[in-house]
């Protein structure tokens, strides 16, 4: 009996083993991307997350766009643009003879159907969609108009000097009324722009396909063929790529870098991305309405530890919600010092000798948070180090978001990513006076009237130098008056087979494998 | 018997009925909301209420449920707030993928389980019955995530023999030697845990009806011991373990959503948790329905195999 089961056991095996197939030889020009997630949705007017956004930014294209490493602007669809003198009024010459993947041309009529379908409730298509950034991105726009084929003038409620960085946002990508007009509600599943490559299939939970677009206008490309696979597992993902079942990977954890450095079959590439990793201070709850105490727990924290051992270099120190390095950003500025001594010399100041306590909510992860509990953890040890007891409260993001508008927050852990260094996109929603939540994302409750009105001061004007001085200067006060713990930068990182060549990671997370060549 | 089976199939409506209250209310009490999460953060209070009113979300609990029933006994689960496809499809395509996963965990747990348990209790503290207690211990104490993540480094990564995760390769592939190839370690790790409890009952079972008298008299009449195992031992033994096989079978069908995730397995489990993490409301519903459906669908199978395995049990 026990002889025959063994017996069967073995048989079982080697059939098994038998119809275990050799990998596949991976054809030549067809590129395989692993995914962090899988894509929600492909409208880009709709698209919220990271997944979606890479995906979507490789069909449809806006009207101005960034060079290859930086977030600059640049011309996409549009050719060129003229902005009137009070900057209410930006005209802008489409690129002739670009059309869609579908045939459409691209023209004025299109700019105008792919905007007003999001902010206009009127709109027969309006009602297909969530269209998220209607308000935050498109609020401020009056009209959009057409002037002929290849002109189209957007007219603004009041200057806002970022317009030019909001519309290179996702949700302004110029789609094909034709393929919205006869999909409807499931063009998010088959969208059709005028970008690198054409959409071809999706195979929920397994695969996404793309294919070349043999007209596109800007370069011939070098691939046929992209597939993007969601893979939620971090091992899974590394594994497929070390035994050559995925090329190119994206957001590798912290802990794998180290190993794929090491690897021979692998490059990584690391680079820093327009997001800022914060904690957040109630800034109206006593004991934080104390900008002395805000200070001083900016002090207690070590920056350069959480950097270095949690995110294991994946990560640049901060010193405020703008990029370092980019147009904005004053590069005189140091970040806050370790320097626990002079954080309880201010607690005492401030009248907390003896400290106190508190309660930090983190989420267990999301979007953009890094390794959101161990980084906290840190900041709890930081912070009891110099006598404020903190408690953490860890959530599920969802819930966490949902928290986040009671205004009971004390202290919490949040990122943004503007997708663009204009610090017009990170500042003023984040910090200024009127972005209060639940209305806007001013979670901190931040409030300096100065700084209020330094960045209204620096939306009215177009010149860029002199926005420049007045966000140096903003930037300025958030040290001297810090709304939060600033915390870091997110270095991205992305792991390739040796195969691919020309590829690198930009700034904005954006992810431009059309740039690809395969050995 | 037929009018046994059709008061239990017409007591799938109550069954369903109260899972999808359950769940119902536990998605809706539990802190999150969908508009939140779709927006992002940037939205205002405006978008908020605009889209909360278009997906009808601003409307009492009650009202919610009986419109969403409505469509439900019309054959439609509604469209998934997220991802705006139809959640009916979208819940049938996954769950083919998890049907296959789970079978084959079930035929692999049932053979393996049994196999181990009839040779453990043939020679009890045998070598090999020895062995297999403490294998069973291991298995039973490994999480899915781990045995999943030690199965794809081994066999994945360092020896190249299968590959790491999907249901097919991304390219070629795509026929039944490219899906066994993918399933092997899924159904592996899912089945572990199952084939332990399985082979622990199936010796208990065995060892208690190998003691009986007639198993005595069957060995003093001179019967082979391979007969006297097989046709009047185990048999004899099956009723226990059918019913611990039918209660694993919706075991694994609840594990699936653990390994599908390890594995990137395309199945109704991962599917679930994008619903959840999204609070993606008709998605989840839909997904619990379709999983509720089969558990009792299993289980009435298991009655009517109790009838089959012994003629004295009769169902009127």
């Amino acid at each position: 009996m026990i002889v025959t089961t063994a017996r069967l056991a073995m048989l079982t095996l080697i059939l098994a083993l038998g119809v275990v197939a050799p990998a596949v030889a991976q054809p030549a020009g067809t590129l395989v991307v692993g995914l962090v997630a899988e894509p929600v949705n492909l409208d880009p007017a709709q698209v919220t997350d990271l997944n979606s956004n890479r995906v979507g930014r490789r069909i449809a294209e806006t009207l101005v766009t960034f060079p290859e490493e930086s977030t600059r602007i640049v011309p996409g669809l549009a050719e060129s643009w003229v902005v009137s003198k009070d900057g209410r009024r930006y005209t802008f010459k489409l690129r002739k003879g670009v059309s869609f993947h579908d045939g459409t041309p691209l023209d004025a009529e299109a700019v105008k159907f792919s905007i007003d379908r999001q902010i206009n409730p009127e709109h027969p298509f309006n009602k297909l969609g969530k269209y998220p950034f209607a308000n935050f991105f498109f609020g401020n726009i009056k009209a959009v108009e057409v002037v002929d084929p290849l002109t189209v003038e957007f007219v603004l409620k009041e200057p806002r000097a970022s317009f030019l960085a909001v519309l290179t946002a996702g949700a302004a990508s110029i789609v094909s009324p034709t393929a919205v007009r006869k999909y409807g509600q499931d063009y998010a599943l088959t969208p059709v722009g005028t970008g690198p490559f054409k959409y071809v299939s999706w195979e929920r939970g397994q695969r996404v396909v793309l294919e070349r677009n043999p007209s596109y206008w800007r370069f011939p490309l070098k691939l046929d063929r992209v597939i993007y696979r969601p893979i939620v597992e971090d091992q899974a993902r590394l594994t497929e790529l070390l035994t050559g079942a995925l090329d190119l990977i994206v957001g590798t954890p912290p802990d794998y870098v180290g190993q794929l450095e090491a690897n021979p079959k692998v490059t990584l590439l690391k680079q820093v991305g327009a997001h800022v990793w914060y904690l957040g201070i109630n800034n109206q709850r006593k004991p934080f309405d104390d900008k002395r105490v805000r200070q001083a727990l900016n002090y207690a924290v070590n920056k350069d530890a959480i950097v270095r051992d949690v995110l294991k270099g994946t990560g640049s120190l901060s010193v405020g919600p703008v990029l370092p390095k980019t147009w904005g950003a004053d590069g005189g500025l140091k970040p806050y010092p370790y320097d626990p001594e002079r954080a309880r010399k201010l607690l005492t100041e401030a009248g907390y000798p003896g400290g106190f306590t508190t309660t930090l909510w983190v989420p267990e992860s999301g979007s953009g948070m890094q390794s959101p509990v161990a980084m906290s953890t840190v900041i709890q040890s930081n912070l009891k180090a110099v006598g404020v007891n903190v408690s953490l409260q860890t959530m599920e993001w969802g819930a966490y978001l949902a928290k986040l508008r009671s205004k009971d927050q004390e202290l919490f852990a949040l990122s943004w990513m503007a997708g663009n260094e204009d610090p017009d996109m990170v500042m003023y929603p984040l910090l200024h006076s009127s972005q209060w939540t639940p209305n806007g994302p001013n979670r901190a409750l931040y409030k300096n009237e100065k700084f209020d009105e330094i960045l209204h001061q620096a939306r009215l004007t177009t010149d860029e130098k002199k926005r420049a001085d007045l966000y140096r200067q903003a930037q300025r006060i958030l040290v001297d008056d810090p709304p939060w713990i600033f915390i870091d930068h997110e270095i991205q990182t992305a792991a390739h087979a040796k195969r691919v060549q020309g590829f690198k990671l930009h700034p904005s997370f954006d992810l431009r494998v059309e740039t690809i060549s395969l050995r | 018997m037929r009018r046994y089976l059709a008061r239990r199939l017409l007591l799938l409506v109550p069954v369903l009925a109260g899972v999808s209250i359950v769940i119902f209310m536990v998605l809706h009490l539990s802190p999150g909301d969908p508009v939140e999460i779709m927006l992002g953060s940037q939205a205002t209070q405006e978008d908020r209420a605009r889209l909360r009113g278009d997906l009808g979300l601003d409307q009492p609990l009650h009202v919610q449920y009986v419109r969403w029933l409505g469509h439900v006994v019309r054959g439609d689960l509604g469209r998934s707030l997220w991802m705006k496809r139809p959640v009916l499809a979208e819940v049938l395509g996954r769950f083919k993928a998890t049907l296959i996963l789970t079978g084959t965990a079930l035929v692999l747990s049932t053979v393996v389980g049994i196999a181990l348990g009839v040779a453990s209790a043939s020679r009890p503290h045998s070598v090999l019955d020895r062995t297999s207690t403490v294998a069973s211990l291991f298995g039973a104490s490994m999480p899915a995530f781990w045995l999943g993540i030690v199965l794809m480094v081994v066999f994945a990564l360092h020896l190249g023999w299968l590959p790491a995760s999907g249901m097919y390769a991304p390219y070629g592939g795509g026929d039944l030697r490219d899906l066994l190839a993918h399933l092997v370690l899924p159904a592996v790790t899912l089945a572990a845990a199952s084939v332990t409890i399985v082979a622990r009952l199936t010796r208990a079972a065995m060892l208690e009806t190998l003691s009986q008298d007639y198993i005595r008299t069957a060995r003093a009449k001179g019967v082979v011991e391979r007969r006297v195992v097989l046709r009047h031992g185990l048999k004899n033994a099956l009723i226990p373990i059918v019913t611990v096989i039918g209660v694993q079978a919706g075991y694994l069908l609840g594990g699936a959503v653990l390994t599908e995730t390890v594995f990137a397995w395309p199945g109704v489990g991962t599917l679930m948790v994008q619903g959840i993490l999204a609070r993606d409301f008709p998605l989840v519903q839909g997904c619990v329905l379709v999983v509720a459906l089969s558990f009792v669908l299993v289980n009435l199978a298991v009655d009517l195999l109790y009838a089959w395995l012994d003629p004295r049990i009769r169902y009127e």
